[in-house]
């Protein structure tokens, strides 16, 4: 009896088969890579190379030694004035061990004369009819004041050394505004959360107490505990270095001391690691585009090549290079293998928007503008969060945060990991995807705008309505990171102000990415101009999209939800708290209503741009009412 | 080795090709003659597999056109063909011959052999530094370092001084009697018309034309006769006097613009015809008034006559030619 082979067997073979062409594209990936190592090494001359390299080690090494002298600079203000002072007062060191401050023997007729800049007499500092004298009477008393609270601090009596503890808690801009609107209240709404959060206040000031006896201890860990004991939606105390940071790197001083947290070495040196990649992407996005000119790329195209093969080959000699810089960085920088995953995929989200610009570009002129654009957008998107490393967990919508906290030494769990990288490495791989989709002879060569290569790139990945969902749920990376970038923008702003910006943003962004691919195939007759298959396809996008948006219930790794806004911007993605029944509802809700909104959508794309844009306008509307209504049935 | 049926490519609203079916044999040189905007690079890259076609079937040393694996069988020289110019004709050829999976020492010797036949030295120079027709030898090596069954070549001598051009076209002769199929497309008729076993011609995206030179010739052309007599007859034309050395016991010549020869002191009148019958006419018109027919010499049309008048006139092809 003859028939197919059995089911175990034809498993085997496809498995044989496919292993055998992952072989084989590795194997041809690599064969590119290796000549685009080649062919790029050969650019340079040996001089050049060498200057290059040389000039890198200098700025490197300098970067660290400024750095690593914990901001004590290079001492440019070293010995700027001179202090006239005997060696027998009580501020002789401390003016002997302060930088800006020269000790002369003490003489009122050197200071008439001006060959000093002020004099400590007895309790006092005298000082000439001067603007430098006075600046030196200034800079004598602000060393005194340091060498004081160095003192303070390595004093074995605390209590002695600081009879008042004051703890310091940051709250809300709605909760603030609520206990100043009466006085009595406001006392009592303090006092009530003492009370209430009695153990907690306790334990709050142990981990102040511990903080001031050490120092040096926890910088960042115990933010995430601290925060954890916020349930009342008050922002935790930054405790980093035991509220350290608080009092500029101490944990003890006067209230004049007192200053936001600000992880500035460790931010400066995380942002150590974006610099060479920036330079990485200018020959990478060159490279890609030299491809692109006078058809150059077109003999790799009829080589026995598939395009992913020419595309990763070309790409992975970048990767590698930046990966392998971002290693040595860490290395001097003191970071650990979490900076380098965490750069990682920020460097891969540079290459590919590099690679979609150079893919998009018509010229080195245009690529350089958009490889810029892009470079400005992803900096900022990864530095700003980062700067609030020590206040608020939506700083983990960077990666550059996890660089940030390695160098404070403090630990960060997977789910965080997730967090802040996972729409990188998604972005990214969607990026490649639609450059990839491109990389092709009828699109490689042709002279477009770049917003036609980018319907362009949308078709090429379009075959059916299936294709329509599957794109709307790629989508999601980027509509996370322009969600989180929205909520990190306004959350500095008063709620009242926020939230319907916020949730008229949120629409756009979701409306924009139900429908653009949808009007890309309209566009590209790819598929019938009728009203029944605009919302059949309608229909898929808004299916996809939400499958894919229930993907950002990654949220619930972290603390956003805790913040106000991130409970307003994903009440809708994750499972609300509003019982079994409200909980279906609120489920399927965003189901009906991207339904709705895509199919509206998808009929203006079936007919013409102007169309397209206007129901967009109509789609934004109907979703942001719903948003806002949402928000106040959750409420 | 070619085989193409109902190719179609249609961007957007605009057909490219339409229904183009033809085949082409082993050890074959097949010309794609047309104007401008023909659809023949459009042809050569669905073959090659660089485009996608919107219908039909090809199929290239046994693949299909779209499928990878025939790409190991091809060599395709595109019109234009910028090479990576901070690569030597060495490195270049090796890198090609690695994608290709040829081995080392074999490509070597094949880019080492091939470039001695093109008689191209300064291996060891940067492509950048190289004349148009030195990267052109180039890329022609190139397209061979894979030992192809096919070549699918695309203006090989395009921008090439005559001496190239006349060597580039001697080349291609060889390739095919050493048993390779070349699919040769030229805007220049003469080159086509002088290496081409067979031809198609091609107009607004479809063939209005194919089959060998003679055939067309004989399908599409008109063959006239010029009819020269001792009188005048109805229709001709007074033939000038005093010219040497023409040979008038030719029958056919080329040129029909040849002067006649004269010499013995009497008048010359040609009479252009088209057809046998009216050449019995003319002979019988001239003896009816006292004269004779002293000679008929037949004028047949180039390619480019045939592909100017198949094409629709000068304007279309003649910028290129």
């Amino acid at each position: 009896m003859s028939g197919s082979p059995p089911l175990p067997e034809r498993l085997a073979d496809g498995l044989r088969d496919a292993f055998a062409r992952l072989v084989d594209w590795t194997r041809k990936t690599l064969r590119v890579a290796r000549w685009e190592t080649s062919r790029t090494a050969d650019v340079f001359d040996r001089k050049t190379a060498g200057a290059a390299l040389l000039a890198a080690t200098l700025v490197g090494l300098f970067s660290v030694a400024a750095l690593s002298t914990g901001g004590a600079g290079v001492a440019l203000d070293e010995n700027i004035y001179r202090v006239g002072i005997a060696p027998d007062s009580p501020y002789y060191d401390a003016v002997e061990e302060s930088q800006p401050l020269a000790v002369h023997p003490p003489d009122e007729s050197a200071l008439r004369d001006g060959e000093i800049d002020a004099l400590v007499s007895g309790n006092e500092i005298e000082h000439a009819d001067s603007d430098r004298s006075r600046a030196a009477a200034a800079a004598t008393r602000s060393a005194v004041q340091t060498y004081n609270d160095r003192r303070m601090l390595s004093e074995e009596n605390r209590t002695a050394a600081y009879p008042v503890v004051v703890e310091i808690r940051y709250a809300t801009r709605g909760d603030v505004s609520t206990r100043r609107g009466t006085s009595g209240e406001s006392e009592s709404a303090a006092s009530t959360d003492s009370t209430a959060d009695g153990a907690s206040s306790a334990s709050d000031s142990e981990s102040s107490s511990a903080g001031s006896s050490d120092q040096q201890s926890g910088d960042g860990a115990a933010v995430a505990d601290t925060g954890d004991d916020d349930s009342d939606g008050a922002l935790a105390v930054p405790d980093i270095g035991g509220g350290g940071a608080l009092f500029g790197g101490q944990s003890s001083g006067s209230p004049a001391d007192i200053a936001p947290p600000f992880p500035f070495g460790s931010l400066v040196l995380a942002f150590a690691f974006l610099v060479p990649v920036n330079f990485v992407i200018q020959s990478y996005g060159s490279t890609m585009l030299n491809e692109r000119i006078n058809r150059r790329g077109e003999l790799l195209l009829v080589a026995p090549l598939s395009p992913t093969s020419i595309v990763a080959g070309k790409t992975l000699p970048y990767a590698l290079a930046i990966l392998g810089v971002t290693t040595l960085i860490a290395v001097l920088v003191g970071g650990g293998p979490l900076s380098v995953a965490a750069v990682f995929p920020l460097a891969l989200a540079y290459l590919a928007a590099t690679f979609v610009g150079a893919m998009f570009a018509r010229s080195f002129k245009e690529l350089t503008f958009v490889t810029v654009a892009l470079s400005v957008f992803i900096t900022t998107y990864a530095f700003v969060p980062a700067i609030f490393t020590d206040v608020t967990p939506i700083a983990l919508i960077s990666p550059l945060t996890l660089v940030v906290r390695d160098l404070q030494g403090a630990a960060v769990s997977a789910g965080e990991y997730a967090f802040a990288t996972g729409s990188f490495y998604f972005g990214s791989g969607v990026l490649f995807l639609l450059g990839v989709g491109v990389y092709r002879e009828e699109d490689l060569f042709t002279q477009r705008a770049v917003p036609l290569k980018f319907l362009d790139a949308l078709d090429s990945r379009l075959s059916g309505k299936r294709s329509v969902a599957l794109l709307s749920a790629l989508f999601i990376p980027f509509v996370f990171v322009a969600e989180l970038l929205t909520v990190a923008v306004l959350f500095a702003l008063p709620i009242q102000l926020s939230l319907p910006l916020l949730l008229a943003s949120i629409a756009a962004v979701e409306e924009f990415a139900k429908s653009i691919h949808v009007y890309a195939g309209f566009a590209k007759n790819r598929f019938e101009r009728s009203v029944s298959t605009a919302v059949v396809l309608g229909t898929f996008s808004a299916v996809g999209f939400f499958v894919g948006e229930k993907a950002t219930a990654i949220i619930q790794l972290v603390d956003l939800p805790e913040l106000a806004l991130g409970e307003a911007a994903f009440a809708t993605s994750g499972i609300p708290e509003v019982g079994a029944t409200g909980a279906l509802g609120l489920l399927f809700a965003p189901l009906l209503l991207h339904v709705v909104t895509a199919s509206l959508t998808a009929i203006g794309a079936s007919k013409n741009r102007l169309l397209y844009a206007a129901s967009l306008v109509v789609a934004v509307a109907v979703h942001t009412f719903y948003n806002l209504a949402v928000v106040v049935a959750v409420a | 080795m070619i085989a193409v049926e109902d190719l179609r490519k249609e961007y957007g609203g605009f057909v490219a090709v339409e229904g183009s079916s033809f085949e082409v044999g082993d050890g074959e040189i097949f010309g794609v003659v047309g104007p401008n905007g023909a659809g023949k690079t459009t042809t050569l890259k669905m073959l090659a597999g660089l485009i996608e076609p919107t219908g039909g079937t090809a199929t290239v040393a046994g693949y299909d056109a779209d499928d990878p694996a025939m790409r190991s069988s091809l060599g395709f020289l595109p019109e234009e063909s910028p090479l990576y110019e901070d690569m030597t004709p060495r490195s270049y050829l090796r890198f090609f011959a690695d994608l290709y999976d040829v081995p080392r020492e074999e490509a070597t010797r094949r880019s080492e052999e091939t470039l001695d036949r093109l008689e191209l030295d300064h291996r060891e120079r940067r492509l950048g530094d190289m004349s148009k027709g030195m990267k052109r030898k180039v890329a022609i090596a190139r397209s061979l370092v894979n030992d192809p069954d096919v070549l699918i070549y695309d203006e090989p001598a395009s921008g090439l001084d005559p001496l190239t051009t006349n060597y580039v076209l001697e080349f291609t002769r060889e390739l095919a009697a050493a048993g390779k199929t070349v699919l040769f497309s030229a805007h220049n008729l003469y080159h086509v018309e002088s290496v081409c076993d067979r031809v198609i011609i091609m107009n607004r995206g479809e063939i209005v034309a194919r089959g060998t030179v003679p055939e067309i010739r004989e399908r599409h052309g008109e063959t006239t006769y010029h009819v020269f007599t001792t009188v005048p007859v109805e229709g001709s034309d007074r033939v000038d006097d005093g010219i040497n050395g023409v040979d008038t016991s030719e029958e056919r010549i080329d040129a029909p613009n040849e002067r006649v020869d004269t010499s013995d002191g009497t008048a010359r009148y040609r009479t252009v015809v088209a057809e046998m019958a009216a050449v019995e006419r003319v002979r019988s018109e001239a003896e009816s008034n006292g004269g004779a027919v002293v000679d008929i010499r037949t004028e047949e049309p180039s390619l480019e006559d045939l592909f100017l008048d198949i094409a629709g006139g000068p304007s279309t092809a003649r910028g290129e030619s």
